[in-house]
């Protein structure tokens, strides 16, 4: 066979299909919840290392590593902003603190402690993420009063000990930095396409 | 090969829907169109299109090599002397590559001649990977085509794949996926690579090409201010070398798809180089630079192309001496190769052009392009084929 075996059409579709097919609908429900809770797991979000050795298996001592490792953390990868107000509007009055670099984060409201971190840590082999979250506070936004990751997965509503997140919630974030300027590239791209008149919906492949 | 006529699905506007497939129509004109396909012999696929296009991606990774080691053909691909390092250590350091298109011209008789390499920027990605293997999936379950009829389009398969090795090679990094404002189809083929990532269990993010930010620290950042160390840009090289923030390319750690080496091979000198080292190659034509046209003095006639060109924009024709303007466009102005013209088979009323793709250096399917004139265009219809 010279195609693809086999393509799992669920990932690919972008909106539910008009017409649900009634004979399939209930096999493909049964798989996608078993697929979805592959990609789940169960954490307890702390926010000291003593809520921390109370609520998980990890000791005080580890605990207060796992606090340390999770500060540095949210410093390294959480929304940075060029003024405390930017900041205030996302994350609430008297909520945010600057950087050593001068820029403005939120503070971190705790951090999520998985099954798999915890194991690993009593063995000493942990090299994951410490996973701080922030408490979103942006009256505009749908996702008010939520726990969020650094970079927006939505951990849950504040005030649980045990959360159901996805798996890349738990992944390492990527470092933020303070951006100075925007728009250095592209510039080639609009200058052709006000050629002849322009294009407005084919690309720049080829 | 030849081509067939059959019914249209009654729902493929739906599927398209629901599968956010949002480009079949452009400009009010079909771009997806299934109301034919082409159907080939597995040995048209295996010895005419499957090996040759293997093989002319070794011969051309060989001149990357070649260039890449003289600074008379660096200067004579129009590469920035600034960039020279940075592509040659990419080079050096193996990056990895994801995809390319090598488009063909083949009537299913004689060998199939290479027109171009779309190495840095290839689209129509997700029409071959996707959407016209869910049109065979469709048909075959439908009874409307045989349960034998099979496709050769291993791409989204072999895509994942590529993505898993590549995490491996890049552990750790979150890959984002970059294109233009305001192009639907650039951002369904990006959506669908980003897919595809995501399937192979990687860590994603997308950003627009004019929204990335430089830090106070000089790295790129996305609207997010997260730094990105990992992109994959629709977006050539030669117009990122040219920019403003072209500046800050060489002295950052970042992977990027396609790798910097990619440059060597979207730029049309590939054309007359490969002719040059691999001469009477049954699948190259003869190429020349500008400055070698007396070595085409008896080739009846040329192609003439833009160094740098996407979609075949301003291509001209040299027939005895005079130039004919076949397509206009915004490119051209660091110069032109010329290649013997080798016209694409006609089907019916059709211009036919095969896009034969690659994932890393394996043969990985075909997509089919059809124009009613003779140079194959952003708005060339898109076909499926069969092999039977």
């Amino acid at each position: 066979m010279k195609k693809t075996k086999d393509i799992q059409l669920n990932h690919l579709r972008k909106k539910q299909p008009l017409k649900p097919i009634k004979r399939l609908s209930l096999a493909i429900a049964a798989l996608s919840l078993a697929a979805c809770s592959q990609k789940q797991e169960d954490v307890v979000f702390v926010n000291s290392p003593e809520q921390c050795a109370s609520d998980t298996n990890l000791s005080l001592e580890d605990c207060t590593i796992a606090y340390k490792k999770a500060l540095e953390e949210a410093e390294k990868t959480a929304p940075k902003y060029r003024s405390r107000g930017e900041c205030e509007i996302d994350f609430g009055d008297e909520r945010c603190q600057r950087t050593s670099s001068g820029s403005f984060m939120p503070f971190m409201a705790g951090f999520m402690v998985s099954q798999l971190m915890s194991s690993a840590m009593q063995s000493g082999r942990y090299h994951g993420s410490y996973s701080p979250g922030f408490h979103y506070r942006n009256y505009y936004s749908s996702d008010r009063n939520k726990i969020m990751t650094s970079n927006g997965h939505v951990i849950g509503k504040p005030g649980q000990k045990n959360y159901r997140v996805s798996k890349a919630a738990l992944k390492p974030k990527p470092k933020t930095l303070t951006t100075v300027k925007r728009g250095g590239f592209g510039s080639t791209a609009a200058a052709k396409s006000n050629w002849g008149g322009g294009r407005s919906s084919g690309g720049w492949g080829g | 090969m030849f081509k067939m006529p059959i019914q249209e699905r009654t729902n493929w506007q739906e599927l398209a829907e629901e599968f956010g497939f949002q480009f079949h129509t452009l400009y009010g004109e079909r771009y997806w169109d299934e109301r034919s396909y082409y159907q080939f012999s597995l040995e048209q696929i295996e010895n005419d299109l499957e090996q040759p296009t293997e093989d002319i991606h070794q011969m051309c990774l060989a001149i990357v090599d070649k260039v890449l080691k003289s600074e008379e053909l660096l200067k004579r691909f129009c590469i920035p002397e600034k960039y020279w390092d940075f592509i040659h250590s990419s080079w050096k350091n193996g990056d990895p590559s994801l995809y390319s298109r090598l488009d063909f011209a083949y009537d299913g008789k004689s060998p199939a001649k290479l027109y171009e390499n779309n190495a840095d920027t290839p689209t129509s990605v997700y029409e071959t990977g996707f959407w016209q293997w869910l049109w065979l999936e469709n048909h075959v379950d439908a009874g409307t085509l045989p349960r034998g009829a099979d496709q050769f389009n291993a791409l989204q398969e072999k895509l994942v794949n590529r993505f898993n090795d590549l995490q491996t090679l890049t552990p750790d990094r979150l890959l984002h996926f970059a294109c233009c404002e305001g192009s639907t189809e650039d951002r369904g083929t990006v959506q669908y690579l980003e897919d595809c990532a995501k399937a192979a269990g990687l860590s994603t993010a997308f950003v627009h090409i004019e929204e990335i930010g430089v830090s106070d620290t000089q790295q790129f950042t996305d609207i997010h201010d997260q730094q990105i160390t990992w992109m994959f840009k629709l977006y050539p090289w030669e117009f990122m070398f040219e920019e403003e923030f072209g500046s800050y390319l060489t002295h950052n750690n970042l992977r990027w798809l396609e790798p910097p080496w990619k440059s060597i091979l979207s730029n049309k000198g590939l054309l007359p180089m490969l002719w040059k080292e691999f001469k009477g190659h049954p699948n190259l034509l003869p190429a020349f630079f500008e400055d070698e046209l007396h070595l085409a003095s008896d080739i009846p006639s040329l192609v003439k192309k833009p160094l740098f060109s996407r979609e075949g924009a301003n291509i001209s024709i040299i027939q005895n001496g005079q130039e004919t303007t076949a397509s206009h466009g915004p490119y051209g102005e660091e110069g032109f190769i010329y290649q013997a013209t080798h016209p694409l088979p006609k089907f019916g009323e059709n211009h036919t052009l095969i896009g034969s793709w690659l994932v890393d250096d394996e043969a990985a399917g075909i997509s089919i392009r059809e124009d009613s004139g003779p140079i194959t265009q952003d708005m060339s219809r898109y076909l499926p084929h069969i092999i039977v």
